[in-house]
């Protein structure tokens, strides 16, 4: 079958039902982030406590996940965020998905909570709810090699002890680094008793043109060798934007008091403690580091939010923490974040001793890996950082300005928005907060790129002078649609038109791909349309909860704070100019002005089950 | 005569070749269900595909009651009219390079001279080249390292 099942888990009454997502559905959303999005919205009731039986996890493979199709290894994690409170997701590579879809399975949906920690085991055609008490307290590695000695060769997405203590911001992971990281969805995983998903099939994914796929991916595996881009991200893999951005100036720097920072951390640094380059399941473009230090990585995140951000310059040191993070289960860009925060919270005596129970300050390595410990396992002053953005209460309405977050998620990206202004409404707009990967259009990085270029992509109108602010709801609106829509397809960002690269798999790509796989005639328009509705059922789940015009707006520094050095130096967010501009985007997404999906739409999204 | 060559530094453990070869012969995308086989642990640290080296001496065809093996230009082909799917070939072979799954018995056949997985493999990690001094030994070098890790 090229439709593999649904499975609906109910850990509290220890219930599994096996059905079938239909395809009426499924040519609406696709699969991945798409339909997850859409069951969050029709299974989630408003309101609820994100750690409550109530919340439901969903583990969703994409339409062409484990297929042939280059880079097709993804698959979404998704519930409601216990470190937001609003829809919580999160797209991951490495072999776990596959797996599921080799076991038959493209979805699962997991409700309730179980009495005694436990793990689901998947194989073809069936789910089991297994006992996972000798394998609660143990680290990620620790657990998967367990699950392996137990099971045989099983793929398995966990969480660590991080999620088992409910650290608002602990990550899903599988293999030794690919993490669902952000929202905190590990937690949830913890909340529910569920230590684990161990998976084997053996059953093969039917393939409707096998010719033509063969002939299409072989074209385009082609096309994308030959980029310039897949061969830097394949040899050093995303460490190469620390320097870009950091040349400009716009590496977040001890909690964005300085936007640039140490060489030292450059990409032909961190290559040194690489062992080999290795890749996610059908990926061609191979840019996972297995490091010497025992693990896998750093990306680019971790190279600027654990080492620059923590006023850390020796990748020695970044890459231990990355590790470390990893091991406990732990979302890297939160932790960086929140770290930061508190680090300069006390530097400035907003927060001291009688609260932490030491001194903090920024560059000191041990001081961090500590306190990572101390987070996971929720010990003295970690417990209070493991509660994320939460901490505003606790720490006073003053410690907000200095918070890096939208929307209670932390940035993930390292980039300091305040100099591209396209980078900064995609944070202030994203449906899970400030993060991005729903909406990044790096191409703003390369300002030697041509205007038609660019215009070609995005629409007319869209200036080479990427702190201009106008026209810049395009490439956003633009990039936000087809990132949903390659989540939704299961094939990995980094081969999707506009994210590294002007070329790549655009909507013809897709449509071709699509075909091939499903006998599916959609068209470019079609596939776009997907993209919309993805948006529009997330802002849905999301204005549910509250969210509005107000929420989407950005860490007060990025207003009111300009840049002080390098080539962005007295950049900033104009308040104003930023306000007209999220009014074009609403205009554009056809939301009304306080942000709200429209009423009709709403309607004609709810009439679809 | 070309073979198959494989170079495991080089491999990512990507699998688009078993997944290619599946895709070729059956129809269907699934890494177990290939004539190449991608052993991998991350956790373990290491990639590494088997092919079948379509030996001289074939054990698989010299253990083969069914006499389904023949050697056609230097290729090990297998009649599939004439095997009875017992897979003790599967069984002997000393590289595991014959797979058996779901009543299939898989043995490459090289795709008459163009093999997928060389065609779609990134990196360079699987070539088919013609058999020179240097490229035999070191084909016998990885079978002989091959062989030392199976025993342990």
């Amino acid at each position: 079958m090229f439709s593999g099942k649904l499975g609906i888990i109910d850990l509290s009454k220890k219930k599994v039902n096996l059905t079938q997502t239909p395809e009426s559905l499924k040519k609406l959303y696709f699969g991945g982030r798409g339909l997850n999005s859409y069951y969050l919205y029709n299974y989630i009731k408003p309101d609820i406590d994100p750690f409550s039986p109530e919340n439901v996890l969903i583990f969703g493979t994409g339409f062409l996940t484990g297929t042939l199709v280059p880079n097709s290894s993804r698959f979404n994690v998704s519930a409601k965020s216990p470190e937001t409170g609003i829809l919580g997701d999160s797209n991951c590579g490495g072999y776990f998905a596959a797996e599921m879809r080799y076991a038959g399975f493209d979805r699962l949906v997991i409700k309730g909570k179980a009495k005694k920690p436990s793990y689901l085991y998947l194989t073809d055609n069936k789910i089991e709810i297994m006992d996972a008490r000798d394998y609660w307290g143990l680290d990620t590695t620790d657990i998967q090699q367990a699950l392996r000695n137990d099971l045989g060769h099983v793929e398995v997405a966990c969480c660590g002890i991080a999620g088992e203590n409910l650290v608002r911001f602990a990550c899903v992971r599988t293999g030794v680094k690919n993490a669902a990281g952000r929202c905190g969805l590990g937690a949830v995983m913890g909340s529910k008793h569920l230590k684990a998903i161990a998976v084997r099939g053996t059953q093969g994914i039917q393939i409707k043109y096998p010719e033509e796929m063969l002939e299409t991916v072989e074209q385009l595996k082609d096309y994308i060798m030959n980029s310039k881009i897949t061969s830097i991200l394949g040899s050093v893999g995303t460490p190469l934007l620390y320097e870009v951005s950091n040349t400009l100036g716009a590496i977040r720097t001890k909690n964005s008091q300085l936007n640039a920072w140490s060489e030292r951390l450059n990409a032909e640094e961190i290559e040194k403690h690489v062992e080999k380059m290795i890749s996610c399941s059908s990926c061609i473009v191979h840019c996972r580091h297995r490091n010497m230090l025992g693990g896998e990585g750093p990306e680019y995140t971790a190279v600027g939010l654990l080492g620059a951000n923590l006023g850390i310059e020796d990748p020695a040191e970044v890459i231990e923490l990355n590790n470390v993070c990893n091991e406990l289960g732990l979302d890297i860009s939160s932790s960086g974040t929140i770290l930061a925060w508190a680090f300069e919270l006390y530097e400035k005596g907003i927060i001291d001793n009688s609260l932490t129970g030491e001194e903090l300050c920024f560059g000191d390595f041990q001081l961090a890996k500590k306190l990572l410990h101390k987070i996971s396992r929720r010990e003295g002053f970690g417990n209070i950082l493991a509660e994320s953005t939460k901490n505003i209460a606790r720490f006073g309405e003053k410690s907000k300005d200095y918070l890096i977050a939208v929307k209670g998620l932390p940035q993930s990206d390292p980039h300091d928005c305040r100099y591209i202004k396209a980078f900064a409404l995609g944070i202030a707009t994203s449906s899970r907060g400030a993060d991005h990967l729903r909406s990044r259009p790096t191409l703003e990085i390369f300002l030697k790129l041509p205007k038609e270029v660019k215009e070609k992509i995005y629409g007319k109108g869209i200036p080479n002078d990427p702190t201009s602010y106008i026209s810049k709801e395009k490439t956003i609106y633009f990039s936000d649609n087809i990132f949903a829509v390659i989540d939704s397809l299961g094939v990995c960002k980094f081969i999707c038109h506009g994210f590294n690269s002007p070329h790549f798999v655009d909507y013809t790509w897709m449509k071709k791909l699509v075909h091939c796989a499903s006998a599916w005639d959609v068209s470019e328009k079609e596939l776009e349309e997907v993209g919309k509705r993805v948006i529009d059922i997330e802002r849905m789940f999301n204005n549910r909860e509250g969210i509005s015009r107000k929420d989407d707006t950005l860490p007060k520094r990025y207003f009111d704070e300009p840049m002080p050095l390098n080539l962005s130096k007295g950049h900033h967010i104009d308040r104003k100019e930023f306000d007209k501009l999220l009014t074009r985007y609403y205009k554009l997404r056809d939301w009304t002005n306080d942000g709200q999906v429209k009423k009709e739409r709403v309607k004609e999204l709810e009439a679809f089950t | 005569m070309k073979y198959l060559y494989v170079y495991p530094e080089k491999c990512t453990g990507c699998r688009e070749c078993s997944i290619a070869c599946s895709l070729t012969k059956f129809g269907e995308c699934n890494p177990k269900k290939a004539a190449i086989t991608i052993v991998r642990d991350e956790f373990y640290r290491y990639e590494f595909p088997i092919v079948c080296f379509q030996c001289e001496d074939p054990v698989c065809l010299k253990f083969c009651h069914q006499n389904a093996y023949h050697v056609i230009d230097g290729i090990v082909i297998r009649d599939e009219d004439k095997c009875i799917g017992c897979r003790l070939c599967a069984t002997l072979c000393p590289y595991n390079a014959v797979t058996s799954i779901d009543d299939e018995i898989i043995k490459c056949d090289l795709c008459n001279g163009d093999p997928k997985c060389v065609k779609y493999c990134s990196t360079g990690a699987i070539q088919y080249l013609d058999e020179t001094k240097e490229l035999e030994k070191r084909r016998k070098d990885m079978a002989e390292k091959f062989l030392e890790i199976n025993k342990s």
